[in-house]
């Protein structure tokens, strides 16, 4: 029992000093969020009082509510459209798979290699032409696929009882609804664990809409956050705010989803 | 359920087709007639509508943008954006249905969005005016021909400008750019650090470098702070200390001008001197280099004069600044007190579709109007254009640099700032001497690496 | 008899797995690689910005005798090769000690072990550099701990810098990474834990004998994305370091970006180096796949 309680309290230490490790940084920048700029570049730690002149600031100086208005709206689209796309695509490579399906997908994979400064270009070319510049479409297209998606969901797809799926085949339910009501609710904790990486991606891209993005009312949260550290001055006080603004919904995703991801809900699938 | 996936996914591939064959047909023309036309030439047979139908769109809304509306891109709204507002309404007096359309876009985000524009052929995208980096202005009208409009028979008199001001947006003898702000260099002390080593400052006006070492390490000894500090890695002082003798990293011909140049190897050797006697003091970052500053950690420093701004947030310290030039270079030939570092000018583009109006906003507001200069002063901006220096604001006294009526002494340095030579491949050149710099200070041997630097700015070249 | 109507109910199920995947597959195709062969073409191209014309190989030779990149290929795999087996180790064994049933505040744990990618990369630039400044936290504490006499100029010391880019990556993509595998733990029945237990199994034989095992796929994607995002790693050197001192912490993505965006654009040899890159991945995620892409 002694053993058992030492061990104990070594994990509960080593997972404390990681966990102060990991939000450390980002309790400074809460505390950066309420100083003076000059007092957040000489490292004071303590909060401050100067938050809510921030908080002006910042409203004065960007249209953040437009901006954050945009982001959540590309950003649900995206992940919504995206984790339907790919899931019945990683579905299919799995559940389906032959020999020519794993070597498509082999191919696909290849899709993720190629830095995106590359294929940035002839995108533009393909974007500006169909007139999707500053558009939702033109945010959301190139990213609704993702190689990266598809093989989360293809590797997921393997622990998929077959059992169940006969059993439902059985029972004379097609194949797309055996997708629909049997893998969707079994694999609840994978589409969690996707949708949170997939929001956060959407919410902080940045490279391919500050190219597609020319118009002021379709600026990104990222990009005011950009816009606030390109001046001769940096306010580092209202930048750390706007960022703190930036940051704060993947973390509200994150939390609303993680029980659905770690909790195990194995137990209603049995 | 399946057929409507179906029906679906066959839209969806009729729809990706189409852009497919958009994008491939619009390169076409553009780029060369080798494998890719061959490539794409079914594709174009494919679909005609798709195109013609984007081409009918594009001017349309030109069009209707072009009323009187001009859409500008520029950057940091409490300077370049706020100046823009400005200029907007001293052009409205006399245009009152004339408007801006400004979009805040970062430096960096503007030069993506020109070199993905320009790139793939297609200027549609580009504003009628956008703000460049003056340091960037001759790579990109070199690069893009296409881009920005020749401004030199606009109507706007260049002739007003500080000469070393406009040289960098002049190519082949024909003005591309609008200078806008200043960026003369200005040496700024702590009067009371200095205080303490018995030093004013005019100990530090007039000055060599061989001078300003020697005091700096009466006031290291003193108060033990160093004179300056500068981001490790990062050459601006060493292309101030250059442009202060009037040398470049290019010769008039567009080669290199590293190896056998005097004055850099006399600019690498004073930086070292200075760094190893301790006066200077190399921080990590950015932040590092303004915090030491605002927090007093050094006793001063030199840089463009847009570097007062973040001065100035030190409240507390308000009176115990001032303000003079920078040391010159001892045995270079041509040695001034005078340089310039930072700074940017307006271009118009091609794609404007009036650029006659485009032209004479900028000739009537930040080439011609002392109304303007006068009201976007307070948040810094300091002009070029002459006759706005004679102006009463620019002999207000400032009270954070002890009173003293630095925007009018400004004025004057930018006047007396010799012009160099910027190059195409600035940015090369720049990279490549930093990591020369870097590597002398720890020990290396200067000529191999300024041979080494010049080696990778030729490869650069050679591409 | 029952022969002939089985392949019939194969092949309509191989045709259901095509229609399923082809709405992601086409996007891919006409995202990906339509643009990727594209890339491919202007690779074999050569001039400044709009106006280029045909080299054939040379941007491909070119890339061999130049030597930032070689010294960028060197840099990026040396945060391969350190940071990408050590993240992926202490991923597994945080998302194991958090997937105990018995452990409180397990929510509060997770969500803070998550936490720094999440973080907007401006902030985490900026915080890191103020940690790792001369005046900085870091520094402050080392000094008075008495391991450094005076302060360190962490990111302007060549293996210091690197070694602060990894450390950087570590603190932002471990609870990524841990993400997965707790999602991945789901699949496991925690009966075979239990088991486990009873059978007198200790906690490090359970990791090694059911919980590496059983996370086999998920291990293998998360390897590949994480070599895929290391060689293409590019936030860390622009905004930490800069890719300095003397361009010893420059990475690949970052060298072929200036190439782009920085300095005179020569996008046929951005391009030859991207398809570098892209070679290297492959190479990689191959004999990755080979080790680990198994169906039991």
């Amino acid at each position: 029992m002694t053993k058992a309680k030492v061990r104990n309290f070594f994990m509960y230490v080593f997972l404390i000093i990681v966990s102060f490790i990991s939000v450390f940084p980002l309790y400074w920048m809460v505390s950066a969020a309420t100083n003076k700029s000059a007092e957040v570049i000489s490292g004071r730690l303590i909060p401050g009082t100067y938050f809510l002149e921030n908080l002006k600031n910042l409203l004065a100086n960007q249209n953040v509510g437009g901006a954050f208005a945009n982001s959540v709206k590309y950003s649900v689209i995206l992940t919504l459209v995206s984790l339907v796309v790919s899931s019945l695509a990683g579905y299919g490579f799995e559940i389906y798979h032959d020999k020519v399906k794993d070597g498509v997908m082999s191919v696909i994979l290849l899709a993720m290699m190629v830095p995106f400064v590359a294929t940035m270009i002839p995108l533009f070319q393909m974007f500006s032409k169909a007139g999707w510049l500053n558009t939702t479409i033109g945010f959301i297209l190139p990213t609704i696929s993702t190689p990266f998606l598809i093989m989360m969901f293809r590797q997921s797809a393997r622990s998929f009882p077959h059992d169940i799926m006969e059993a439902a085949r059985i029972d004379g339910l097609s194949e797309i609804r055996i997708f629909f009501q049997m893998f969707i609710p079994t694999m609840r904790s994978t589409y969690a664990a996707a949708m949170t990486i997939t929001f956060m991606n959407a919410w902080n891209s940045y490279l391919w809409p500050k190219v597609i993005m020319t118009d002021a009312t379709s600026q990104t949260m990222p990009m005011v956050v950009a816009n606030l550290t390109q001046g001769y001055v940096t306010d580092y006080g209202m930048l750390m705010l706007a960022v703190l603004i930036c940051t704060l919904p993947t973390a509200i995703v994150f939390f609303c989803l993680q029980n659905a991801f770690a909790e195990g809900i194995t137990g209603a699938v049995k | 359920m399946k057929r409507k996936i179906l029906a679906a996914l066959l839209a969806s591939t009729m729809v990706l087709s189409l852009v497919g064959c958009g994008g491939g047909s619009a390169e076409a023309p553009a780029a060369d007639s080798g494998a890719a036309a061959t490539e794409e030439a079914p594709a174009a047979e494919e679909a005609p509508a798709a195109d013609s139908g984007a081409a009918e769109e594009a001017p349309a809304a030109d069009a209707a943008a072009g009323g009187g509306t001009l859409t500008v891109w520029c950057w940091d709204p409490a300077f370049n954006l706020n100046a823009m507002y400005e200029a907007e309404k001293v052009y409205q007096k006399d245009h009152p249905d004339f408007k801006l359309n400004v979009v805040e876009t970062p430096w960096e985000d503007i030069q993506t969005k020109v070199t993905t524009a320009a790139t793939s052929g297609d200027l549609s995208t580009l504003p009628d005016i956008f703000l460049m980096q003056d340091n960037a202005f001759q790579k990109n009208v070199i690069s893009f021909p296409d881009v920005c409009a020749d401004l030199t028979n606009s109507g706007i008199d260049f002739s007003q400008f500080a000469a070393g001001k406009t040289a960098y947006s002049v190519v082949d003898g024909k003005n591309y750019g609008v200078p806008f702000d200043n960026g003369a260099v200005v040496a700024c002390y702590r009067t009371d650090i200095l205080e303490q080593a018995g030093l004013t400052i005019d100990d530090f006006t007039d000055i060599t470098f061989d001078q300003y070492l020697e005091n700096g390490k009466k006031v290291l000894e003193a108060t033990g702070k160093p004179l300056i500090s500068m981001q490790a890695g990062e050459c601006d002082l060493l292309m101030m200390m250059m442009q202060s003798a009037g040398s470049s990293l290019f010769n008039a011909d567009g080669t290199a001008n590293i190896v056998g140049n005097d004055t850099l190897k006399i600019v690498l050797e004073t930086y070292k001197s200075l760094k190893d006697a301790g006066v200077l003091v190399e921080v990590n970052s950015w932040d590092e280099y303004i915090s030491s500053m605002v927090s007093g950690d050094v006793a001063g420093t030199i840089n463009g004069c847009w570097i007062m701004a973040s001065i100035q947030t030190a409240e507390d310290q308000k009176g115990n600044w001032a303000l003079t030039n920078m040391p010159s270079l001892v045995g270079a030939a041509n040695a001034t007190n005078y340089s310039n570092n930072g700074g940017s000018s307006w271009a118009v583009t091609t794609n404007c579709k009036d650029q006659a109006l485009a032209t004479d906003f900028l000739a009537s507001t930040f080439a011609g109007s002392t109304e303007l200069y006068d009201n976007i002063l307070s948040s810094g901006a300091l002009a070029t254009w002459a006759p706005a220096g004679d102006s009463d604001a620019y002999a207000t006294p400032n009270e954070f640099f002890g009173g003293d009526a630095v925007s009018a002494k400004i004025v004057d340095f930018s006047t007396k700032v010799p012009s160099n030579i910027t190059g195409v491949y600035y940015y090369e050149a720049r990279d490549a001497v930093a990591v020369a710099l870097t590597n002398y200070i720890n020990g290396s041997d200067l000529d191999t690496e300024l041979k080494t630097a010049e080696d990778t700015v030729n490869f650069n070249m050679g591409g | 008899m029952s022969k002939p109507k089985k392949m019939t109910l194969s092949k309509k199920h191989n045709l259901t797995g095509w229609v399923f995947l082809m709405p992601g597959a086409l996007l891919i195709l006409f995202m990906s690689f339509v643009p990727m062969f594209r890339a491919l073409l202007l690779s074999f191209k050569t001039g400044v910005g709009a106006a280029m014309k045909s080299c054939g190989i040379l941007n491909y030779t070119r890339m061999f005798q130049d030597t930032v990149f070689i010294q960028s290929i060197k840099n990026t795999f040396f945060y391969l090769i350190i940071q990408v087996p050590i993240m992926l180790i202490f991923a597994l064994i945080l998302a194991s000690i958090l997937n105990n049933k018995n452990l409180k505040f397990k929510g509060l744990f997770r969500t803070m072990i998550f936490l720094p990618c999440a973080t907007s990369l401006v902030a985490y630039a900026v915080i890191f550099r103020s940690l790792f400044a001369n005046n900085g936290i870091i520094n402050l504490l080392f000094v008075k701990l008495g391991i450094l006499d005076q302060p360190y100029a962490f990111l302007t010391n060549v293996w210091s810098a690197r070694i602060v880019i990894i450390i950087a990556l570590l603190w932002r993509w471990t609870g990524y990474n841990m993400v997965f595998y707790l999602s991945g733990l789901q699949n496991i029945e925690y009966s075979i834990y239990e088991a486990a237990k009873i059978d007198g199994a200790s906690a490090v034989q359970t990791f090694f004998r059911i919980t590496v095992p059983l996370l086999k796929p998920t291990i293998l994607l998360t390897a590949i994305m994480s070599t895929n995002g290391t060689l293409q790693l590019f936030d860390e050197s622009v905004n930490l370091t800069d890719g300095g001192p003397a361009n010893a912490s420059i990475t690949m993505s970052h060298y072929i970006y200036n190439m782009s965006f920085k300095y005179v654009p020569n996008f046929g040899y951005a391009a030859a180096m991207s398809f570098l890159i892209l070679v290297l991945v492959a190479i990689l995620a191959f004999l990755q796949m080979k080790v680990g892409d198994k169906r039991d």
